[in-house]
C-alpha cells in the first residue's frame, strides 16, 4: 500500500564543519505504527464482515449481464394486468410517394410552387419539399434525421395520451333514410310560366280558391290578375302607394280582394266570377255612410270609407299594415300592424330621460273586421312585442298571432283565452302557416330556420331545421297535396314532403324533396312569397326581381 | 369570506380529477426525485402524461395519473438509482479529497440494474413487446449508423446498436418475414411481418449523419437504454423460436480477427434446425480464405453481414436436397406470404458493384431468396462467375459488358420486391434515368391517385398471374398498342380489351385537347375545369353530377346539428385529399403539355 522509494542520500557529509545532529534515534522509529495498524485492522474486519469484496473478473460481469428467455414459450401465460389501461403511442405516419428519393414528376412541386410556400403561414407550410435523385448513389444524408428521432422521443414521453376514437364513418350512413324523391311525387320541380309586368318587386301574391287567377301585389303600387294558364294579365288598379299584402277571399261565392298599402287596407271587386258572384260582391262592397260606430274605440283606430275610384271599401289604419289574412268563411279579415317602430316616449325631466314602449301597441296591433257587418272589433290580447303575423285556424275558432319569438293561440269564441303558448327559440319570426289539418304549424324565421310544431306534441318544436342563407320571406301549405314551401332571400324556395298520419304515435314524415332556384336578386331581397296553388301540386313565388313565376311538377 | 372556485370543506377528502390526477411537479415532489431523474424513470417505465377531463390546475400543466406515479414510487429502480447517485457523491468525493485508491476501488463496484423486470411488466406478452417495436428498431438503427461522440455516446453502446440490429435483420432475413422496402430522402423503411404484427423501421442512409446542437442526448440515451434491452430480449425470443440459441457463443478465432458477426452467423447456422448437412462447406473455406485477409478496422460489415445472411438460406442453395425436404416439413407452418417472398429471387445471383449500397441489398436480396456477392474481400463468388444473372450498378456504365447477365441499377431490386414480380429491367438499365419509385406503403384506390408507373405495375402483375412473364424489354411503349401485346401472349383477351378501352378514352382525351388547343387558338375563353376530364366526355354526366350535389345537399337538410358538424368535417378532409390530387393531376397535365410541345 505504501511504496517506500530507495533512499537517494542527497548531503554532502564531506566538508561540513559540524554535524547535523547528534541526537539518538527515537523509539518511535523502531516500533511499528498505530494509526497504520489501526487501517489495517478496519479493513480486516470489512473484509471478514463481507463489506469489501475481492474484485471480480470482468467475464463474470457480462455473464450476468446476459439475456435470457424472458417471455416464456407460450406468451398467453401472463396474467391480468392491474394497472391503469396501456395507451400505445400512434405509429408515425408511413410515407407517400412523394418522399421517394425518385418520386413521379408530378410529385414535384414547381419552382413557382415552392416560392409560394413563402407566403404560407408557418403552420401550413408543407414541411417535406419532394426532390428527385436519378441514382441512389446520390441521395444525401437527411439532415434531420437525428432531430426527428430525438422530436419523437420527445412526443413518447411528454404529450399527454388519451383514448379517442377515430371518426372513420361513412358520411353517407350519418344521412338519415329518407323515402325516395320519385315516390314522393308530384311536386313542383321546374319554372313552367313566367308572369311578367310589375315594375319593381313582387310583395305578396294570392292564388284565387277555385285556382284559376292569381293576384299580385308589387312595390310599384300596382295590383294585378292573371290567369294562372294563360300567363295574361287580365285586371290591374293602380293604387298609388306601395302593397305590402294582397289576400283573396276564400269563399267563392265573392269575387274579393283585400289589398294593404301603407295604413290602409283595401278589398276590391276584381270582377271576376258570374253575374251571381258579381252582384253579391258588389253589394258586400258598399259602405252607406262612414259609420259611426258604437264602441268607440274602434272608430278611432279603424274607419271604413267608399273608395269610388277603385270600386271598393277602404279600410283606413293608425299605423302600417303589413298582412290580412281571411277566415275561411271569408267573412272575417284580420290585419295586423306590426309596431316595428317603438314608440318610445321621452320626457325629459331634471336631466333623467325615461324611454318606455308604448303600452297599447300590443292591444291595438291586430283587428278583426267583419265584413258582412262593416264591423270592426279590437283584439286586446297581452303580446309581449310588437306582433308579426296572424293566421286563423282552418277548423276550429283558433286564432294564431305571432311575436319576434313566439307564437300565442287565442280561442275567439271563448273571448280571446289563451289555449297555447309555442316557443320557437327562433329569433325572429317572419311568417307561419297552418296545416290544413289544423294541428300542425310551420315558422320561418330570419335566420333561414324553419320550425315544425305538432300541436297535440308539445309547445317546442317537432324539428328545426337549418335551411337557408339568409332570411325566410314566407312559409305556405299545400291545401291537398302533403307539400309545403320556403322561400328566402337567398333566391331559392324549397319545398317539402311533409305528411302528416292520423296516428298520434307516427310523427310527421318530413323529406325535403326539391331546390327551386331561378329568381335574382334584386336590392338584396330574393323571393319574397310563395302559395301554392289550391288543387295542383304547383309553387307561385314572387320574386324581388318583379316576376311571378309557377313551377310545375 | 370569499370561497374558492374548488372550495372543499375541512375534513373532505378530494375527488374526481382533482384527486386523481397530479402535475408534473407535484409528482416530482412526491417521488421526491429530481427531474431529470423523473425523467428517466418515465422513459423506462413506459408511463406518460394523461388527458384529464377537467384540468383542475390549468391548461398548461401536464398531468400525470395518481396510480401512474405511485406505479414509479413502488418501483425498486427507484431505490437503484438511488443509491447509484449516492454512488457518484462517494466518487466525487473521494476525487476531490484526492483519495485516489477509494476512488478506483469505488469505481470498480459502480451499481447496476437491469430492465428485465420492467419490461417483463410492461410488455406481459410477446406480441405485445413486437406491436411497440417500431420506434425501438428506429432508433437503435440509427444509432448503429452514429459515430460515437466522446463523453455524449460511448463507443461500446454503438457497438451493441450494431450488432443488435444485425441479429435482428439476420433473423428476419432468414425466416423471409421482409414484405415492404421504401427507399426515401429520410433512409430506407422496411416493413416485415412478424407473428402477424406489421413491423416497420427506418434505417438512415449509410452516411455520416448530421448532429446538431439543439438536441438532448440524455433523453435519447434513455430511451435507447430501454430499447437495447428491449431488442435484446426480443431477438432472444425470437432466435429460440426457431431453435437456435439466442447469446451466441462465438468463435474466438474469428473474434481475434474482429469478424464477431460471421462468427456470430456460423454459431447460428451450426445450431439451426436445418444444419444437418453443411451445404456451405465450400463457400464457408472460402470466406474463410478471405478472413485472413480481413485483419484489422478495414473489414466491412456489410462483408461479413453478407456471409452471415449466405448462410441463413440454405434452402436456396442448388443441390440441397436435405434441406430442401426439410424445408417442406417447416414450410406448413409458413404461410403463403412468406412462401411467395422466399421464391422471389429463386434462382437468381446478384453482383453487386462497388459503388452500390451493400447493406441494405445484402440483407434484402437473401430475404427474398436470391443469392448475392460483391466486388471487394470475400466476396463468395468473383464478378467473372458465369452464372450470375443480375449485376446491380450505380453509375453509367463505361467498361465491357456481359451479355448473359443484366446490369440494372439497385432501384430495381426494391420495385421487384414492392410489385412481388419479377418487374422487366428496360427501364432500370444502367446509365438510364429509372422509372419513379413508388411507396409501396400508399393504397393508391383509397387515395383516389394512380400513378401512371402504378397502373403499369398492376398490369405486368395481371400479366403475371396468368403464368406468362412478360418478356424482359416489355416496356410502357409496348403497352400503347395492345394488339401487340396479344401479338406476343403476353396478355389475355380481357387484358387487351381493357387496353383497348383504355386507349380510345387517351384518344377521346387527346382530341379534347386539340379541339381545345384549337378553341384557343380561334380565341374562344378556355372552359374552367380543364382537368374534370371524364365529365367533359359526356355532358351527360355533369348533369347527374349535379343533380346528385343537389340531393346531397336536401339530404343535408334534415340532419340534427351535431350529424352536419361531423358531416362537413368529414366532407372537408375529403375536399382536401381531392384538392391535393387536383394540384398533381394539373402538374401531370402540365408536364405532358410541354412533353408534347417540345416533342412537336
Amino acid at each position: 500500500m505504501f511504496e517506500v522509494q530507495p533512499y537517494v542520500d542527497w548531503f554532502k557529509w564531506d566538508d561540513s564543519k559540524h554535524p547535523l545532529s547528534n541526537a539518538p534515534e527515537p523509539k518511535r522509529r523502531f516500533i511499528p505504527s498505530k494509526s497504520e495498524s489501526k487501517l489495517v485492522n478496519k479493513i480486516k474486519l470489512a473484509i471478514r464482515k463481507g463489506l469489501i469484496k475481492p474484485k471480480k473478473p470482468k467475464e463474470e460481469e457480462e455473464e450476468e449481464e446476459s439475456v435470457y428467455p424472458l417471455w416464456g414459450d407460450d406468451s398467453n401465460s401472463a396474467g391480468k394486468n392491474d394497472h391503469l389501461s396501456y395507451i400505445p403511442a400512434p405509429k408515425p405516419k408511413l410515407p407517400g410517394h412523394e418522399e421517394s428519393f425518385n418520386p413521379s414528376l408530378e410529385y414535384i412541386p414547381t419552382q413557382e410552387e415552392i416560392n409560394s410556400y413563402q407566403l404560407m403561414y408557418e403552420e401550413d407550410r408543407p414541411k417535406f419539399i419532394p426532390k428527385r435523385f436519378t441514382s441512389m448513389r446520390s441521395i444525401p444524408a437527411y439532415e434531420n434525421a437525428v432531430k426527428e428521432c430525438f422530436e419523437r422521443c420527445l412526443d413518447l414521453y411528454l404529450c399527454p395520451r388519451v383514448r379517442k376514437k377515430r371518426l372513420n364513418i361513412d358520411p353517407e350512413s350519418l344521412k338519415p333514410k329518407l323515402p325516395n324523391r320519385n315516390d314522393l311525387k308530384p311536386y313542383p320541380v321546374s319554372c313552367y310560366l313566367e308572369y311578367r309586368g310589375h315594375g319593381d318587386a313582387v310583395t305578396s301574391i294570392s292564388v284565387e280558391a277555385s285556382g284559376q287567377w292569381i293576384a299580385s301585389g308589387s312595390l310599384d303600387g300596382t295590383v294585378r290578375i292573371w290567369g294562372v294558364e294563360t300567363g295574361r294579365c287580365l285586371k290591374h288598379w293602380k293604387i298609388g302607394e306601395a302593397v305590402k299584402y294582397v289576400s283573396w277571399n276564400p269563399n267563392p261565392e265573392h269575387s274579393i280582394l283585400a289589398v294593404s298599402t301603407g295604413q290602409d287596407v283595401l278589398l276590391l271587386n276584381t270582377g271576376r266570377g258570374n253575374e251571381e258572384v258579381q252582384k253579391s260582391t258588389k253589394e258586400l262592397l258598399s259602405v252607406e255612410m262612414p259609420m259611426p260606430d258604437d264602441s268607440g274605440k274602434t272608430a278611432s283606430s279603424v274607419s271604413w270609407l267608399q273608395d269610388d275610384q277603385l270600386e271598393g271599401i277602404r279600410l283606413r289604419h293608425s299605423k302600417t299594415v303589413t298582412s290580412v289574412e281571411w277566415h275561411r268563411k271569408g267573412d272575417y279579415l284580420s290585419t295586423v300592424m306590426p309596431a316595428d317602430i317603438l314608440f318610445a316616449h321621452i320626457y325629459t325631466y331634471f336631466y333623467i330621460i325615461y324611454y318606455f314602449k308604448h303600452d297599447t301597441d300590443g292591444f291595438r296591433a291586430i283587428f278583426i273586421h267583419k265584413l258582412s257587418k262593416k264591423f270592426t272589433q279590437t283584439l286586446s290580447f297581452k303580446l309581449q312585442g310588437p306582433a308579426v303575423t296572424s293566421v286563423f285556424h282552418p277548423t276550429r275558432s283558433f286564432f294564431f298571432i305571432s311575436t319576434k319569438k313566439i307564437i300565442r293561440v287565442y280561442d275567439l269564441v271563448k273571448e280571446g283565452k289563451l289555449v297555447k303558448k309555442l316557443e320557437t327559440a327562433l329569433r325572429e319570426i317572419s311568417s307561419i302557416a297552418v296545416h290544413p289539418s289544423g294541428d300542425h304549424i310551420i315558422v320561418g324565421s330570419g335566420e333561414g330556420k324553419l320550425c315544425w310544431f305538432d300541436m297535440d306534441l308539445s309547445s317546442k318544436p317537432y324539428k328545426t331545421l337549418k335551411l337557408h342563407q339568409k332570411d325566410i320571406n314566407n312559409v305556405s301549405f299545400h291545401r291537398s297535396y302533403p307539400l309545403f314551401a320556403t322561400c328566402s332571400d337567398d333566391c331559392t324556395a324549397y319545398v317539402f314532403h311533409g305528411m302528416v298520419y292520423s296516428d298520434l304515435n307516427q310523427n310527421p314524415l318530413i323529406v325535403p324533396l326539391e331546390i327551386l332556384r331561378g329568381h335574382s336578386s334584386t336590392n338584396g331581397r330574393g323571393v319574397m312569397d310563395c302559395k301554392f296553388h289550391p288543387r295542383q301540386p304547383w309553387l307561385f313565388t314572387a320574386g324581388a326581381d318583379s316576376v311571378v313565376r309557377l313551377y310545375c311538377h | 369570506m370569499v370561497k374558492h372556485k374548488h372550495y372543499r370543506p375541512p375534513g373532505k377528502k378530494k375527488e374526481g380529477n382533482a384527486a386523481r390526477y397530479i402535475t408534473r411537479s407535484q409528482a416530482v415532489k412526491q417521488l421526491q426525485v429530481s427531474l431529470p431523474l423523473f425523467r428517466k424513470l418515465c422513459i423506462l417505465k413506459g408511463v406518460f402524461p394523461r388527458e384529464p377531463k377537467k384540468k383542475v390546475k390549468g391548461n398548461h400543466h401536464t398531468y400525470y395519473h395518481l396510480k401512474d406515479v405511485s406505479f414509479i414510487q413502488h418501483e425498486p429502480l427507484l431505490e437503484r438509482l438511488r443509491e447509484i447517485r449516492a454512488y457518484e457523491r462517494k466518487v466525487k468525493k473521494a476525487d476531490a479529497k484526492k483519495n485516489r485508491d477509494r476512488a478506483n476501488l469505488l469505481r470498480q463496484r459502480r451499481p447496476t440494474y437491469r430492465l428485465d423486470k420492467i419490461i417483463l411488466q410492461r410488455y406481459p406478452n410477446f406480441i405485445d413487446a413486437l406491436r411497440d417495436l417500431d420506434d425501438c428498431l428506429t432508433m437503435v438503427h440509427l444509432f448503429a449508423a452514429l459515430p460515437a461522440i466522446e463523453e455524449r455516446i460511448e463507443v461500446k453502446r454503438i457497438h451493441n446498436c450494431r450488432r443488435l440490429s444485425h441479429e435482428w435483420q439476420a433473423y428476419i432475413s432468414r425466416t423471409h418475414k421482409l414484405r415492404k422496402v421504401f427507399v426515401s430522402v429520410k433512409g430506407i423503411y422496411y416493413q416485415a411481418e412478424v407473428k402477424g404484427q406489421k413491423v416497420t423501421w427506418l434505417t438512415p442512409h449509410p452516411l455520416q449523419q448530421v448532429l446538431t446542437e439543439d438536441i438532448d442526448f440524455n433523453i435519447m440515451l434513455n430511451f435507447l437504454e430501454f430499447y437495447e434491452a428491449l431488442l435484446a430480449f426480443v431477438n432472444c425470443h425470437l432466435y429460440r423460436s426457431i431453435n437456435v440459441k439466442y447469446p451466441p457463443i462465438l468463435d474466438p478465432r474469428l473474434e481475434a480477427l474482429a469478424a464477431d458477426l460471421y462468427a456470430l452467423s456460423r454459431y447460428f447456422d451450426a445450431n439451426s434446425r436445418s444444419a444437418v448437412l453443411d451445404p456451405q462447406a465450400p463457400s464457408l473455406s472460402g470466406s474463410g480464405n478471405v478472413e485472413s485477409q480481413q485483419i484489422g478496422d478495414s473489414v466491412s460489415e456489410s462483408e461479413l453481414r453478407l456471409a452471415q445472411l449466405q448462410h441463413q438460406l440454405p434452402s436456396n442453395e442448388p443441390g440441397a436436397l436435405m434441406h430442401l425436404v426439410k424445408d417442406v416439413a417447416g414450410e406448413e407452418e409458413e404461410d403463403d406470404d412468406t412462401r411467395e417472398c422466399k421464391k422471389l429471387f429463386k434462382d437468381m445471383k446478384f453482383f453487386l458493384n462497388r459503388e452500390v449500397y451493400r447493406e441494405s441489398l445484402l440483407f434484402v436480396i437473401p430475404a427474398f431468396g436470391g443469392t448475392v456477392s460483391w466486388e471487394g474481400d470475400g466476396a463468395p463468388f468473383e464478378e467473372n462467375d458465369e452464372s450470375i444473372t443480375h449485376q446491380i450498378v450505380d453509375r453509367p456504365m463505361h467498361g465491357r459488358q456481359t451479355l448473359a447477365r443484366q446490369y440494372v441499377q439497385p432501384q430495381w431490386v426494391y420495385d421487384c420486391i414492392n410489385a412481388r414480380i419479377i418487374l422487366p429491367t428496360g427501364g432500370y438499365l444502367a446509365g438510364r434515368d429509372p422509372p419513379p419509385h413508388l411507396s409501396p406503403f400508399v393504397d393508391n384506390e383509397a387515395e383516389g391517385y394512380v400513378p401512371d408507373y402504378a397502373e403499369t405495375i398492376k398490369q405486368w402483375k395481371a400479366a403475371g398471374r396468368s403464368e406468362v412473364l412478360p418478356l424482359p424489354g416489355v416496356g410502357k411503349e409496348d403497352l400503347e398498342d395492345p394488339q401487340n401485346l396479344l401479338a406476343e401472349g403476353v396478355i389475355d383477351r380481357a387484358k387487351a380489351k381493357e387496353a383497348v378501352e383504355k386507349k380510345k378514352k387517351m384518344m377521346a382525351l387527346e382530341k379534347q385537347y386539340h379541339d381545345e388547343l384549337n378553341k384557343e387558338l380561334h380565341g374562344v375563353p378556355h372552359s374552367s375545369s380543364v382537368t374534370n376530364i371524364d365529365n367533359h366526355i359526356s355532358g351527360k354526366e355533369t348533369e347527374d353530377k349535379e343533380e346528385f350535389d343537389d340531393d346531397s345537399e336536401l339530404a343535408k337538410l334534415t340532419l340534427t346539428r351535431k350529424k352536419r358538424g361531423k358531416l362537413e368535417a368529414i366532407e372537408k378532409g375529403i375536399k382536401r385529399k381531392k384538392d391535393h390530387i387536383d394540384v398533381i393531376r394539373e402538374r401531370k397535365r402540365k408536364l405532358r403539355e410541354s412533353q408534347k410541345s417540345k416533342e412537336g
